[in-house]
């Protein structure tokens, strides 16, 4: 006994100190950052020498955005011209390979951050879980999951060398200016994958010999440590792009002034961070639904398919509880972007790329859609949830409905004969569907929707067994009620009062949507303790519409990141980085909606077809599952881990 | 009795509709009130869902049942005809294929929520395919003849020239640029304020002028003590009395004494100018954005806002700076609306 103790105190400290020895760069490179920045951008003349020929040449100016003044420190942005020397290229459009090297690099980089964000939820769940069989199901899970991420890790870090060498080739002066301004954090940058890199192997290489007991809290904690970094490498990339949207930290030539926090802290940079974790976490639930739904379709018998269809379901809840949220995030990136430059939200959502957001609408409207689908489908499978489904009709015109509202466009596609018969270019009725305040009581109607249908999946094969079951239905009826009048008549009200005020209208709107969240949910979690089983739930008797769904879902959400990975990228039209250098390549111009629509298919096929791959690449060795693990389990739904 | 009630409220809306569709009835007979008219179409839609839902139960209670198929087929031809011959003006194309689309997705998501209604609902689609009756072997022959001589009747048709107009995708709203000169000064459109919305003190003052604009409820109302053309009007007021005075002389002529872009000269235009009273134009707008359009005119349109169909002259060739931003002043309280801001 007391050999086993020291042996765990051991791998304690051993462990503890490996993680230290990882973070070490990162601790180390504090201090340079905090003094400003390290080394000097390129082209400027070291901090030293400058000192040495006189402080009269220490030239200031003042930081574009957050009008402070500060030391010169870096060379202007190069002004580009239209030639080889700035951007070589080959008998192609350079811009298009970036594009696919991009958002190639991006879907898996998403899918490797969010994925061992599930992990370290479902291992939480498995271990707090006191059904063994339940927990151990879970542990699985886990391992399954984190073993796809390793091998998309790989294929992350080729794609990001394939990015790099394409910035090189066909940008170089762009990528060149970048990182001279980026250069105090870029080694950050590379010493956290590093890091990554390290806790991801341990984390994954030590799953079985850390399973027990304190080892297991500690084998937990690793995936702490691990979403931690992968969460600031992101950050630290968001910044990049948060940098060419809305520069800050540099002067009006480009010129760095010394302060890489102003440049990393961008006026975009925090909406930024919150909508991709947000969106990643949604993104990486979609795909392993996706395969899950895959493996189900593709299933030999009953346990598979019972095994699947819980996985499905896991994965389709974690992805669902980060989807609501994420239009909320992107509707404060939207407020950022438009009090940041007014003519970037209009061109964005009035102007220009206006048709892409009725797309992304019409997909947001998509995954909303299919996740009600699926859970209507789910109902399918549990005995006593018949009497749910000649409700159903009634979702479906209630979401219909607001998906209809946010889905009109402001900008009509029209024959001129349509427009003189319209009568201007302003419809009564259109009209008011294509602005936000409309919108806004769309989506929160749709989110509200599904969480109604959520609640009643809890409910599917249950009836509350509490004294006060009844006063719980009316009172959660009620509520519902009352928050649906709250939103659609705030979406009207939106109309007869100032746009600022009105832009603040969604604020309760949303506090309206979240209580049904949260509130509504908890409570019938409450409700639920101890009812009644009017059957039980039959894993893997789910209908294969249900399994498209999910895969819709998954497609959805692939299309939808590639889709506004589009747009924000686009916004800033013939910029590099906005108002400060800029892009005079020849392709410096804005595609149409229909090649953008096409490369963004590409894109999506490509990673769908390439993934397909690593997840076959990841049965290739697997060991066969305890068969204990793949035992439906009878008559329990498993709870969503989170956000419910 | 029951099944009476049934077909009889189900069948008033169509017969209603119908009679719509074949233009027996006209489309502004049911009148949509201005102003209510977006909740009124869905408060019909709605509605219409109920009493089919009703009529459906009663009619089966009296045991005539609609087979689910046909429940679904005709409840989306239901749809698409309500918004093609209900709604007034008429909508474009493109935005009923979208909503048709997406009432055919509804559809098929209520038809198939469950194992046994999906059933019901592919059996006649089996049937047809399966021949097992005459009378579907004949059906299936009919499809098999129809569907190419379809397709072959489509394709013919798509390559006809066609000497319609092309759709147009016309940006209404195109991004501003960053700042715009007039008249020798610039104006950053982010910062730039109205110089005349000003409070009794003469500083700048978006409350004080709101508090003083048009009242938007049945009819626009003038606020109590706020009568531009009242001697005594003095500061915002009386620069709104003289925006006034410039729209008469200048802008009514197309955007019409209401704003609503009904004006003398209006329908000679295509589109007609901007309807300032839609909560689509002004409202959501910044004034400096009216201002750069304003002094602009379509001829200062960037490129994106292809294809430049504005006739609207660049005023800054006919106005002055202060003239400009009273005539704006003027829109604005005329129309009950607020500028954007940011604050």
């Amino acid at each position: 006994m007391g050999s086993v103790t020291r042996k765990k105190t051991l791998s304690v400290i051993a462990l503890s100190a490996m993680i230290g020895l990882l973070l070490l760069p990162i601790i180390v490179a504090i201090p340079a950052l905090a003094s400003g920045g390290g080394e000097p951008a390129a082209g400027a003349p070291p901090a030293e020498a400058a000192q040495k020929e006189g402080a009269a040449k220490i030239e200031k100016a003042r930081d574009v955005y957050y009008k402070t003044e500060g030391i010169v420190s870096g060379a202007p942005a190069p002004k580009t011209a239209d030639n080889a020397q700035f951007y070589p290229r080959y008998n192609f459009e350079s811009r298009v390979l970036l594009w696919f090297a991009n958002q190639q690099h991006l879907y898996y980089g998403s899918f490797v951050l969010a994925v061992p964000i599930f992990c370290m939820v479902i291992e939480f769940i498995g271990v707090v879980t006191k059904d063994k069989a339940m927990a151990k199901k879970y542990d699985q899970l886990a391992y399954d999951f984190i073993k796809i991420s390793l091998t998309a890790y790989s294929l992350t870090a080729i794609l990001g060398g394939i990015l790099i060498f394409t910035f090189l080739t066909l940008y170089p002066a762009f990528f060149g200016y970048l990182s001279s301004i980026f250069r105090p954090v870029m080694h950050i940058y590379a010493l956290m994958f590093v890091a990554e890199s390290g806790t991801l192997y341990i984390y994954y290489y030590a799953w079985d010999k850390m399973k027990e007991g304190l080892m297991k809290w500690l084998h937990l904690s690793m995936s702490v440590v691990l979403n931690v970094i992968g969460t600031l490498l992101m950050f630290l990339a968001n910044s990049w792009i948060g940098f060419m949207m809305s520069p800050a930290g540099v002067d009006e030539q480009g010129r760095y002034l010394g302060n890489i926090w102003h440049v990393i802290h961008t006026a975009l940079w925090n909406p930024l961070n919150v909508h991709r974790i947000l969106g990643n976490m949604a993104f990486g639930g979609g795909v392993v639904a996706a395969y899950a739904a895959y493996r189900f379709l593709s299933a030999k018998n009953d346990e598979e398919r019972a095994h699947y269809d819980w996985m499905g379901y896991i994965a389709m809840a974690l992805g669902v509880a980060f989807l609501i949220p994420l239009p909320f995030a992107g509707y404060w990136l939207m407020r950022e972007v438009y009090a940041y430059r007014q003519q970037m939200g209009i061109t964005l959502m009035g102007g220009l790329l206006a048709w892409l957001f009725i797309i992304q609408a019409t997909m947001i409207g998509i995954l909303f859609l299919s996740s009600n689908y699926y859970l209507w489908q789910a109902l399918g499978r549990m005995r006593g949830a018949e009497r749910f489904q000649k409700w159903i009709k009634y979702f479906v015109f209630i979401l219909v409905v607001g998906f209809l509202i946010f889905i009109t466009p402001h900008t009509i596609v029209m024959t001129p004969a349509e427009l003189k018969a319209m009568g201007g270019q302003q419809h009564p009725v259109l009209g008011n569907y294509g602005v936000m305040s409309a919108k806004n009581g769309g989506i929160n109607v749709i989110i509200t929707t599904t969480v109604l249908t959520f609640i009643w999946y809890m409910r599917g094969n249950k009836v509350p067994a509490v004294s006060w079951s009844k006063f719980g239905n009316i009172f959660m009826g009620v509520f519902f009620f009352f928050a649906y009048v709250n939103i659609i008549w705030l979406a009207i009200y939106g109309y007869y009062i100032p746009a600022n005020v009105r832009v603040g209208l969604s604020v309760p709107q949303v506090a309206t949507t979240l209580s049904c969240l949260f509130f509504m949910t908890a409570l019938n979690t409450v409700m639920m303790k101890g009812a009644k089983q009017l059957g039980p739930i039959e894993w893997g008797k789910i209908s294969v519409r249900s399994q498209y769904a999910l895969i819709m879902l998954a497609t959805a959400f692939t299309w939808m990141m590639g889709l506004m990975g589009y747009i924000r990228s686009s916004v800033r039209l013939f910029w590099h980085v906005n108002e400060i250098m800029r892009d005079n390549s020849p392709w410096a111009y804005t595609h149409t909606v229909g090649f953008g629509a096409n490369m963004i298919s590409f894109n999506v096929l490509f990673f769908w077809i390439s993934i397909m791959f690593v997840f076959w690449l990841g049965t290739l060795g697997a060991k066969k599952a305890p068969v204990e693990a793949k035992v439906p389990v009878p008559g329990r739904a498993p709870e969503p881990a989170v956000g419910h | 009795m029951k099944t009476l009630i049934g077909g009889l409220l189900g069948g008033a809306i169509i017969l209603v509709l119908a009679l719509l569709s074949v233009g027996i009835l006209p489309a502004t007979s049911l009148k949509l009130v201005e102003g209510y008219m977006p909740m009124q179409m869905l408060f019909e839609l709605g509605i219409s869902v109920l009493v089919f839902a009703l009529m459906s139960r009663l009619l089966s209670m009296g045991g005539i049942s609609l087979p689910r198929f046909w429940q679904g087929i005709l409840f989306w031809a239901f749809i698409l005809l309500y918004l093609k011959f209900r709604v007034y003006p008429p909508i474009p194309f493109s935005v009923r294929a979208m909503y048709g689309t997406v009432a055919l997705i509804a559809v098929f998501m209520w038809m198939s929520s469950n194992e046994e209604d999906w059933k019901k609902f592919k059996q006649p689609i089996l049937n047809v395919l399966d021949a097992g009756t005459p009378f579907h072997k004949a059906l299936r022959t009919t499809y098999l003849i129809a569907l190419p001589i379809i397709l072959w009747g489509y394709s013919y048709n798509s390559f006809l020239p066609n000497l319609d107009e092309p759709v147009e995708l016309r940006t209404v709203h195109p991004a501003p640029p960053a700042s715009t000169k007039v008249h020798g000064k610039t104006f950053v459109l982010q910062t730039s304020q109205n110089p005349y919305r000003v409070n009794p003190e003469g500083k700048y003052d978006q409350e004080y002028t709101n508090s003083k604009i048009v009242e938007q409820a049945m009819g626009r109302l003038l606020k109590p003590e706020a009568n531009p053309w009242d001697e005594k009007a003095e500061g915002y007021l009386k620069y709104v009395r003289e925006g006034g005075e410039i729209f008469f002389q200048n802008c009514h002529f197309c955007h019409g004494d209401n704003l609503n872009g009904r004006g003398l000269h209006a329908f000679a235009f295509n589109p007609i100018p901007a309807n300032f009273t839609d909560p689509g134009t002004i409202a959501q707008l910044q004034e400096t954005f009216i201002f750069w359009r304003v002094a602009k005119g379509g001829i200062g349109l960037p490129n994106e806002a292809f294809p430049w169909a504005s006739v609207m002259p660049p005023w800054e060739q006919h106005l002055t700076t202060d003239e400009i931003w009273k005539v704006i002043l003027f829109e604005y309280w005329h129309t009950g609306y607020y500028p954007r801001t940011w604050d």
